[in-house]
């Protein structure tokens, strides 16, 4: 009826069989324990919900609106305790080494009670994953191994992602913007290391983070070549904090300013430079987008998980008030409408929690996720006991060769369209679980009438908390063109991007 | 546009705009700090001074009667800027419109009349719930020829800073409830602290419970979900320009900023989404204002069927303005989303003004009633 060869054409036909059968062709090939662990690792959320977050919430968002400058140290601290911080760091690197699809699904848990607290939690994860995504071997260890040890002495170590400058949001988040835009962060390399100079804005958690992936240019005029990643610890000379944003949301969650003025970083904590990856296969430039979508393409599959809380909380909420109110004489949960309003809400959670464990499949087989996952690998991790890995494992992580050979198998491993398709995955799954986290919101609210104005009834934090989904990790707006990048683009030899 | 050609309403426009611009823009955000910063008194006199909580009042009950268009002319203006100061005018026009739908203007020219200041002047009211809707209503009694009220009534605007207050009570005799006007001054009167709510935080609402306290009915016994019924139809209008107002000046800050903004080496005006995005939102304010200027002059010449076109203008533009506002936020990028601009608060203020008048979803419903019937 159809020969191979055709099959193979019709399947490389758009939309590409790859592309629409991530979880399809993902399932047989997961480690079936990640099953039991994924379940382990939900019931541990709403455990922690139950004990930490829903009774805290709307206290620490009050807090925050009273005294703007307060520091939710408290809340950290209890994350810290319950192993929230190291959960998600591979055992190799100290960590518990919880699958990694199991976050967005953790994420999804805290945020449909707490967006801020979520992302107390999930912002952490942002800048471990940048660090791993250079691919520096001996610096992943040595911070990750920082952060576990935090854990043990009860002092939280935490790291942020510093990319955002005052005047470059978006075109920090794309190269083919970089070199148009303003780029004033710089790394001016100078003997044993390089000299930090500028100012990062809206940074997550930077507050309370020990360390800080910055993210500086040894040339502003061509930063797309010029892109270092540099680790900079707080305390560091020539390292300050500035102000702490005023937000509409997430108020548990300090945004800072971050200031360096001729902070010296030494070689030994540069996580990625330009001379570091001549010897990969792509260009440095390649190369730079490569990471970008590498670290994005999980952490926007993250910010999905936030959207499916956020729509997922609301949902929640309205449905307990319908089920408690009365409106018009009855109750309102036995008005059709508001039945088909509560279908409508619980339909904008689920497709939301799709997009996320669709593009969390394509992770883990195309991208960050891929090496983890790969049955050998799991179980290798899973059953040597972390002294193993503590004693035997981590100082051989401190050679040089190990790095060479990790970013091998992470970057050149990865083909042009795996590229794509988990970045794309990761933008649509972002744009669609944010825009319904909105949806909800509002729903929720119009159900709820004047009660739903209440701060005491939650939603109306949850309105202001969500919006912030559609802004970070790249506006939602960038996030369609790189949609339209990575999945529409190339099925129209003509399309050029961003360059109108 | 929502003045139209009147000469009256030009003026009006053209002052309340100033006034707007020189007394709330400045204060936004500390304003909006309330109550954990003081209430913005001074202006509230100075619009009280210039009248604009007497708009809608008729002359002889003590106000201007300038009608319901010079009122959406006000409010659309106010709005632009802060429409905290709108939520207390606009509650207080509610509060009047319901003694005057009763029937019951010698008990609101009591209040009016020898009013000296914001304070006496100002009637509160719960003016987000439709008495159709859910019940918010305290318990009257009769003893020795009146009325006492014991209960709890949530969500009353203004019942922290105004010395009366209107509000909805049961009778024994009759299935409806009624309305009643009380003052909050009197024994048996408790007022919560402001309500930590989503917008109009210098619009504070407070619950207030109530135990045999002396009041006077407006109107009929049982008629109080009619009566809101008739001021909602004139007040949905009104309601409406406010939406306007702050969709109007939600483009009004997009649009400055997308002109000073660069990003990929343009203004971000110049790309061609956010281009997009600004004209969605530029369709959305004209059409509501065009809305805003036809209704509320449809209802000051009793046209046939007003009541219909305000209410479903309402519902319209209110929702437009949620989704716009989103955007006007969206295309400051990250900034928007901090209270150094304005945007933030229009987004709140937005959804909060939708609950105005009742529920969303029931508010659509009694439009079609009206329709069957
Ligand atoms: C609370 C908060 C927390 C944050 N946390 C972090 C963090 O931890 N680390 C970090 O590095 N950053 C963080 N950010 C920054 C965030 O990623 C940026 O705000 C976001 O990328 C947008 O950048 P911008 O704010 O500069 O907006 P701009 O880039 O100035 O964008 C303004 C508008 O222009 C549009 N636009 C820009 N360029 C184009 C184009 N080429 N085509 C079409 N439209 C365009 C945008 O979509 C947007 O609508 C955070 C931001 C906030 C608000």
């Amino acid at each position: 009826m159809i020969s191979r060869k055709e099959v193979k054409a019709y399947s490389a036909m758009p939309p590409v069989f790859e592309d629409i059968t991530c979880g399809l062709a993902s399932a047989p090939k997961l480690p079936k324990p990640m099953v039991k662990e994924t379940r382990r690792v939900i019931a541990l959320a709403r455990k922690f919900n139950k004990e930490v977050v829903r009774p805290y919430a709307l206290e620490l968002d009050s807090k925050l609106q009273a005294s703007p400058d307060y520091i939710p140290w408290d809340f950290v601290e209890q994350a810290n305790e319950w192993g929230l911080y190291t959960g998600w760091i591979p055992k190799i690197f100290g960590g518990k080494g919880w699958n990694m699809p199991s976050l967005a699904y953790f994420i999804e848990e805290i945020a449909s009670e707490c967006l801020a607290m979520a992302n107390l939690v999930g912002v952490h994860y942002l800048g471990v994953s940048t660090l791993t995504s250079t691919g520096n071997v001996r610096l992943i260890n040595q911070i990750c191994r920082q952060v576990a040890a935090g854990e043990k002495t009860h002092t939280p170590c935490l790291v942020s992602l510093a990319t955002t400058e005052p005047g470059a949001g978006t075109d920090a988040e794309e190269i083919d913007l970089m070199d148009k835009g303003t780029m004033t962060c710089t790394a001016e390399r100078v003997p044993g290391g390089y000299k930090l100079n500028g100012t990062k804005v809206f940074i997550s958690n930077g507050h309370l983070s020990t360390w800080h992936m910055v993210i500086a240019y040894s040339d502003t005029s061509k930063p797309s070549e010029n892109t270092v990643v540099l680790a900079v610890k707080t305390g560091d000379k020539g390292f300050s904090f500035g102000r702490k944003e005023q937000k509409m949301g997430q108020k548990g969650c300090p945004a800072s300013e971050l200031i360096f003025k001729d902070c010296f970083v030494p070689d030994e904590y540069v996580c990625f430079s330009p001379e570091q990856i001549r010897s990969l296969k792509r260009t440095v430039r390649e190369t730079g987008m490569q990471m970008i979508d590498y670290v994005v393409s999980t952490t926007r599959a993250g910010v999905g998980a936030f959207g499916t809380g956020a729509a997922r909380g609301a949902y929640n909420e309205a449905k307990k008030f319908a089920a408690e109110t009365e409106v018009g004489g009855k109750r309102l949960i036995n008005h059709e409408w508001a039945q088909c309003m509560l279908a409508e809400m619980l339909k904008n959670v689920m497709t939301a929690r799709l997009t996320y464990v669709e593009a969390n499949s394509a992770n883990g087989l195309y991208g960050a996720f891929r090496d983890l996952q790969r049955k050998p690998m799991f179980y290798y991790y899973r059953l040597m006991p972390a002294k193993f890995f503590d004693k035997m494992v981590s100082p051989m992580l401190e050679k040089a060769f190990m790095t060479k050979t990790f970013r091998r198998v992470q970057l050149d491993g990865q083909t042009d369209e795996e590229i794509h398709r988990t970045s794309g995955w990761a933008s649509l799954s972002k744009v669609a679980a944010t825009d319904l986290g909105i949806r909800n919101c509002h729903m929720a609210l119009e159900l709820m009438g004047q009660h739903g104005l209440r701060r005491s009834y939650r939603v109306e934090k949850m309105l202001r908390d969500a919006k912030l989904l559609q802004i970070y990790e790249g506006t939602n707006q960038l996030n369609r063109l790189n949609i339209f990048k990575c999945m529409i683009a190339g099925d129209c030899p003509q399309a050029v991007i961003f360059d109108e | 546009m929502i003045a139209g050609t009147d000469r009256e309403l030009k003026m009006l426009d053209k002052a309340s705009a100033e006034f707007a611009r020189k007394e709330l823009a400045p204060e936004r955000q500390e304003n909006d700090r309330y109550p954990d910063a003081p209430l913005f008194e001074k202006t509230i006199k100075k619009a009280y001074d210039l009248e604009y909580f007497h708009m809608i009042l008729p002359e002889a009950l003590n106000g201007v009667g300038q009608g319901v268009a010079a009122l959406c002319v006000i409010l659309y203006n106010i709005c632009r800027e802060d429409s905290s100061l709108g939520g207390l005018i606009f509650t207080n026009a509610a509060a009047q419109e319901l003694h005057i739908a009763a029937g019951a203007e010698e008990i609101l020219k009591a209040v009016t009349e020898p009013a000296d200041s914001i304070y006496n002047f100002l009637i509160a009211a719960p003016v987000f719930n439709n008495p159709r809707d859910m019940d918010n209503a305290a318990d009257a009694a009769m003893q020795d020829g009146r009325y006492l009220l014991s209960g709890r009534v949530e969500y009353t605007v203004a019942g922290n800073i105004a010395r009366h207050a209107v509000v909805p009570a049961k009778t024994e005799d009759a299935a409806g409830c009624s309305f009643f006007l009380l003052d909050l001054s009197s024994e048996g009167v408790t007022v919560s602290a402001p309500i930590p709510s989503l917008g109009l935080h210098a619009c504070p609402a407070v619950d207030i419970t109530l135990d045999r306290v002396p009041c006077s009915l407006l109107g009929q016994v049982g008629e109080g979900p009619q009566y809101f019924g008739k001021m909602a139809g004139r007040m949905s209008a009104a309601a409406a320009a406010m939406s306007a107002g702050i969709m109007k000046g939600s483009l009004t800050e997009a649009l400055e900023y997308s002109r000073g903004r660069f990003q990929g080496g343009k203004r971000i005006v110049d790309w061609s989404e956010i281009r997009m995005m600004l004209a969605e939102m530029a369709v959305k304010v004209k059409t509501a204002e065009c809305m805003v200027s036809r209704i509320s002059q449809g209802i000051d010449q009793q046209e046939t069927g007003w009541q219909e076109y305000a209410e479903a203008a309402a519902i319209d533009i209110q929702r437009s303005a949620c989704g716009l506002t989103t955007d006007g936020i969206q295309v400051l990028g990250g900034v928007g989303y901090m209270k150094d601009f304005g945007q933030e608060k229009r987004f709140r203020d937005a959804k909060h003004i939708q609950a105005l008048l009742g529920m969303v979803p029931t508010k659509k419903l009694r439009l079609i009633e009206g329709m069957f019937r």
